[in-house]
């Protein structure tokens, strides 16, 4: 379908943007209930491997194994949701920490998924942009009716105050448990479409820093409106790419424009500073994170900004 | 066999030890996961590291230049990551301390390279044998730097002025501030005393292992985590006894059982800590949830 349109960079780079679109929904979910996890990448972890598990040893068609690798991460969301009720804040992010450590763990020491060799020759999808872009839609469009409806409002209603939310009879276990477990399915999709275009994956493919730049994509982007997993997600990978951009632009200059003394100093220096390797990149997202604590901390998007701009929203009905 | 093993889980216990301290000190006065921890031990590790080979110091210099850079990357921690970031959300100062993490390892990446580099042999290597057992001076000398931190931080903490203002602002800053307590002052000395601890612990890890990587601070603050939990939170005995236990159990199945299992246990202490008993072994003061 988009075939014709897109060269290999650009077709990989939307693909692994797209992903990360998916994951930031899935930290978003249970954020929705006030539930913060550092496990997201482990869920991915868990989608990736069972649906590359299916689609390897057994044979099955891609669209099974998504929704598979969907179902089990989702199944264990709620397995580790159950203990997880009980506690809130800063333990439940080291529990989720723990979980995404010990599935590390096991990816590692299991011989069946590749053990320590990695999980080799899945085999490609080569319709994973169109895939990806079709679970963004069905999770957007879910999202934006899950804002305005009462199961929404519910999950809002936890976040602000859980003991007030009990008390005006909203079954809070329930709603967060499926919060926290519909979270889990949908780390468990992104997991296996990067399963499926990667090809390879091994124990450290979903690291504990890759949780956290999940996390990262919903504070930078807002976690208070379902366009900021997006917004943030988009964003963050999107700075990069704008750099490299910038860089090919400037090396377009004519030499003979800026080979005389001052300019080329600071010809040089521009160049130097858009060379984006990795650790710069990193480096620029922690301090953006740290300027955005201080100066945006409900993240770029707010539902006021939401309002300024007058985002498409599905009809309200002020009570 | 197993005297053997259970000396190296004192030793692996006794830089756990050390990172718990820090953790466990800085959430005790400020309720606050110090994420970046780790990387203060990272760099702690390089700062030891640099001084030796280019400054051509000795081990004891090395670690007191350590632990002075590293009190103040705490001080900086403080005035970057904690003190301009909103007060009332709760995960604010979270993902800044985890932004500052984020900078502190890939700045280490940008200026020393993603390799591991090899720390020289400061301490003698030599050998004593004491029955079956095998002790080495590098050992020794570890222990004996860390047991006297231990002890020197915990006479601080129970016998001084400003040892009695960091218990009573770990209980209520409110009622220490009326008391005439300087919270913002014991906040700052908190980060540069347990910031000074980890630069320590990560220059010991250096001659321990014979080598450093800037990555070696993540995997630092997670087994401080686990330590600090199991110690229970805000205390700091439980912390150096909890560091040397979990130091034990993680020799030991990895002697006993395999070397991918150890991290397995570690975690699942974690989980099963967080679910059962999640004031820790010891007990803990700190009852507020966040």
């Amino acid at each position: 379908m988009l075939d014709g349109l897109l060269d290999g960079y650009t077709r990989s780079l939307l693909i692994f943007a797209g992903i990360n679109v998916i994951a930031a929904y899935s930290f978003y979910a249970p954020f929705k209930t006030g539930q913060v996890s550092l496990g997201q990448a482990g869920f991915m972890a868990v989608g990736a491997y069972a649906s590359a598990v299916l689609t390897q040893k057994f044979g099955m068609p891609f669209a099974v194994a998504l929704i598979f690798g969907g179902v089990v991460a989702g199944s264990i969301g709620v397995v580790v949701g159950f203990p997880a009720l009980r506690i809130k804040g800063i333990y439940l992010l080291l529990l989720t920490l723990g979980f995404a450590e010990i599935i590390s763990v096991i990816a590692l020491s299991w011989d069946y998924v590749g053990g320590a060799q990695g999980f080799r020759n899945i085999s490609f999808n080569p319709f994973t942009l169109e895939y990806v872009i079709g679970v963004i839609v069905v999770l957007l469009v879910f999202f934006a009716r899950l804002e305005r409806s009462s199961l929404g409002r519910a999950m809002d209603s936890i976040h602000q105050d859980e003991t007030a939310a009990e008390v005006m009879g909203i079954d809070v276990v329930r709603i967060k448990l499926l919060a926290f477990g519909f979270g889990a399915g949908i780390a468990g999709l992104a997991g296996a479409l990067y399963a499926h275009h990667a090809t390879y994956m091994d124990s450290t493919t979903f690291s504990i820093m890759l949780a956290v730049e999940i996390l990262m994509f919903v504070v930078v982007g807002g976690g208070s409106t379902y366009w900021g997993p997006l917004f943030g997600a988009a964003v963050l990978n999107a700075i990069p790419e704008f750099l490299r951009a910038l860089r090919e632009w400037l090396e377009l200059v004519p030499v003979e424009w800026t080979n005389f003394y001052p300019v080329n100093r600071a010809y040089d220096f521009l160049h130097d500073f858009l060379d984006f390797e990795n650790a710069k990149r990193l480096i620029a997202f922690g301090v953006i994170l740290i300027v955005m604590m201080i100066l945006r901390p409900d993240g770029l998007l707010t539902r006021d900004s939401l309002r300024w701009l007058r985002l498409p929203r599905w009809k309200v009905r002020h009570a | 066999m197993i005297y053997q093993q259970l000396i190296n889980g004192l030793m692996l216990g006794a830089s756990y030890a050390l990172i718990a301290i820090g953790y466990t000190l800085i959430f005790g006065v400020l309720k606050l996961l110090y994420f970046a921890h780790g990387e203060v031990f990272m760099v702690g590790a390089f700062v030891g590291l640099y001084l030796v080979i280019l400054g051509g110091a000795n081990i004891y210099v090395a670690l007191l230049g350590a632990m002075i850079a590293c009190a103040m990357l705490g001080v900086i921690a403080v005035y970057v990551s904690v003190r301009p970031v909103a007060k009332n959300r709760p995960l604010a100062p979270l993902i800044s301390t985890i932004g500052l993490t984020i900078v502190l390892q890939n700045l280490a990446v940008y200026i020393f390279g993603g390799q591991q580099v090899g720390f020289p042999e400061t301490v003698k290597q030599e050998l004593y044998n004491f029955g079956p057992i095998t002790v080495s001076s590098v050992q020794i000398f570890i222990l004996a730097i860390a047991t006297t931190l231990m002890v020197v931080l915990w006479l601080f903490i129970e016998h001084t002025k400003m040892g009695r203002a960091i218990r009573a602002t770990a209980e209520n800053h409110e009622t220490a501030a009326l008391l005439g307590v300087n919270v913002n002052r014991v906040v700052l000395i908190t980060f540069m005393i347990g910031s000074g601890i980890a630069g320590v612990a990560g220059v010991l890890d250096g001659i321990k292992n014979s080598g450093i990587s800037p990555f070696i601070g993540l995997g630092a603050a997670v087994k401080g985590l686990i330590v600090m939990l199991l110690g229970g939170l805000g205390n700091v005995p439980g912390a150096m006894v909890a560091g040397l236990l979990l130091g034990m159990i993680e020799i030991l199945s990895a002697a006993y059982i395999g070397t991918t299992e150890r991290d397995f246990f570690s975690f699942m202490i974690l989980i099963l800590i967080l679910l059962y008993r999640p004031t820790g072994l010891f007990g803990t003061r700190m009852t507020e949830e966040r």
